[in-house]
């Protein structure tokens, strides 16, 4: 639910998740296929699956939960893992024409892991792209501006097409979207900038911008100093900021009431102050969220 | 306890960053003990630290917390370089660094400034450290702890890969090491190898501390 018009790739199969990780450790098959459900009724295009570090030494157990979850859902699903091995069998296992004819999306791809790009062998798949990480001269280097994601997305994107075909409307630049306790050195306000200048540069034109917002409010107290739900109203913060500037897709959960903050909003504002910070200031300013 | 002692610990403790400094500073120029300074605001980063554990406080404290500490550490070092009597000694040596394959520091970074302000000698090697490094890097800086982190699900094999290099190198004994970042719990500390996992920066000093006191 939310007023964004945003797509939702449904988050919640995923052990990070106590109750999903529940379902993990006990098999049941039938809870992670009702969790599918649900998400999918909630609104989500799509279905991200981790299973956590079990993909690694079981990738066979990735395959059975792929192949649940298609019994009962027909949207597409993305591939939670960052090794080929895995996504080989995640590949292998997904049926296209249970969701629709909908390519699955495989999460994630990054100039430091290309190798991945060789699956396009087994079957096409659209990418989710971390645009916070790059390869230079044979280095992986961290993204920590706004120029710097915006460079990766573009070169990385057209990379994809030129080389491999996909189409710019197949690509997720997933965007990384920082917890604000541990942001002391300004990357919300880079995040912010890379999706401006990816949104607004008309080579790109009709991309996917993509992040997960649940970092956002990693380890702060549930309130805000105004009463409200601190989480939720800083998801919606960001979104309220990001959406004019292109995203379009979150990694969230399908049910949670993202929306749209109005100007005089305590969160929202206290927010818009924060990203100019760094330091201590940056750290005292996230105090103000909670401390009235 | 004086009260300026006890003014100077709850200054530090409640956060009133300005209040603590000046006062601070008022008791350096008085001639007061700077040993006695520290001790006080090691005192105050407990009650920080208890405060934490029960759920009133949270991360920015702390590290906002440190930092005040860290000032009046700059206060006193002079002072302490006058002094017949040696500053503190180090409470043990940490190596730290995030896996190869991995490029998250942000974590890292936490735990080596609470190692640090809780008297720890940390030598924070970087991201993306190759197994050997850590391997030569354990020989030359005969760390009692070595902490790995990692974020990203790929570190977990990258964790396993250094532990069994260490292991293989003969340098195990006698040295603890946890892991920390991302969705670690024990079946990921069991699968890497480890002696300890920690959710947050208070777990890992904690651990240090628990492994320098048994030790």
């Amino acid at each position: 639910m939310n007023n964004f018009q945003l797509n939702v790739l449904g988050e919640r199969i995923n052990p990070g998740f106590k109750s999903t990780k529940a379902l993990f450790d006990n098999e049941d098959f039938a809870g992670i296929q009702a969790l599918a459900v649900k998400q999918v009724e909630a609104g989500a295009f799509a279905l991200n699956v981790n299973v956590g570090p079990r993909a690694k030494s079981d990738p066979q157990f990735m395959a059975e939960v792929i192949k649940a979850i298609q019994a009962v859902v027909s949207v597409p699903l993305s591939f939670d893992f960052p090794g080929a091995d895995v996504q080989e069998v995640c590949l292998k296992a997904y049926d296209q024409e249970k969701a629709g004819g909908q390519l699955p999306i495989i999460n994630s791809i990054a100039e430091t892991r290309w190798d991945l790009l060789d699956l396009l062998k087994i079957r096409p798949f659209r990418v989710i792209l971390m645009g916070t990480e790059r390869l230079e001269d044979g280095v992986a280097k961290p993204n920590k501006n706004g120029q710097e994601i915006a460079a990766t997305a573009k070169r990385a994107t057209q990379r994809l097409v030129r080389d491999h075909g996909l189409k710019i409307s197949d690509v997720f630049v997933d965007i990384s979207v920082s917890a604000l306790i541990v942001d002391t050195t300004g990357m919300t306000r880079a995040t912010l900038e890379g999706i401006r200048l990816i949104g607004s540069d008309p080579d790109l034109k009709g991309i996917n911008i993509s992040g997960g917002l649940s970092n956002i409010g990693q380890q702060l107290p549930v309130n805000a100093a105004d009463g409200t739900n601190l989480k939720e109203q800083l998801e919606s913060a960001f979104l309220t900021m990001a959406v004019p500037y292109g995203m379009n897709t979150i990694l969230g959960t399908p049910w949670k009431n993202y929306k749209t903050l109005p100007e005089d909003n305590f969160v929202l504002n206290t927010f818009r102050d924060f990203i100019d910070l760094t330091g201590s200031k940056a750290l005292k300013q996230v105090r103000r969220f909670y401390k009235a | 306890m004086e009260e300026n002692d006890r003014k100077l610990v709850e200054l530090v403790a409640d956060m009133e960053e300005d209040g603590a400094l000046a006062l601070a500073k008022e008791m350096l120029d008085g001639g007061a003990d700077p040993l006695r300074v520290l001790a006080l605001c090691r005192e105050a980063m407990d009650i920080v630290g208890k405060r934490f554990e029960q759920g009133e406080y949270f991360l920015p404290e702390l590290i906002l917390a440190g930092e005040v500490l860290d000032q009046i550490g700059v206060m006193t070092k002079p002072l302490l370089q006058e002094s017949p009597d040696k500053p503190a000694k180090k409470l043990g040596r940490v190596l730290i660094g995030t896996v190869h394959g991995d490029l998250h520091d942000i974590g890292k970074n936490i735990v080596t400034f609470m190692l640090d302000i809780n008297g720890f000698e940390v030598k924070d090697i970087g991201i993306d450290v190759p197994v050997a490094t850590f391997v030569e890097e354990i020989k030359a800086f005969k760390p009692q702890v070595v902490a790995l982190s990692g974020f990203l699900t790929l570190a977990f094999d990258s964790m396993r890969e250094t532990i069994e290099a260490i292991e293989a190198a003969g340098l195990r004994d006698g040295m603890k090491i946890q892991i920390g970042g991302g969705q670690i719990d024990d079946t990921i500390r069991a699968y890497t190898g480890a002696d300890g996992f920690g959710l947050n920066a208070v777990d890992a000093v904690n651990f240090c501390q628990q492994h320098l006191q048994a030790a």
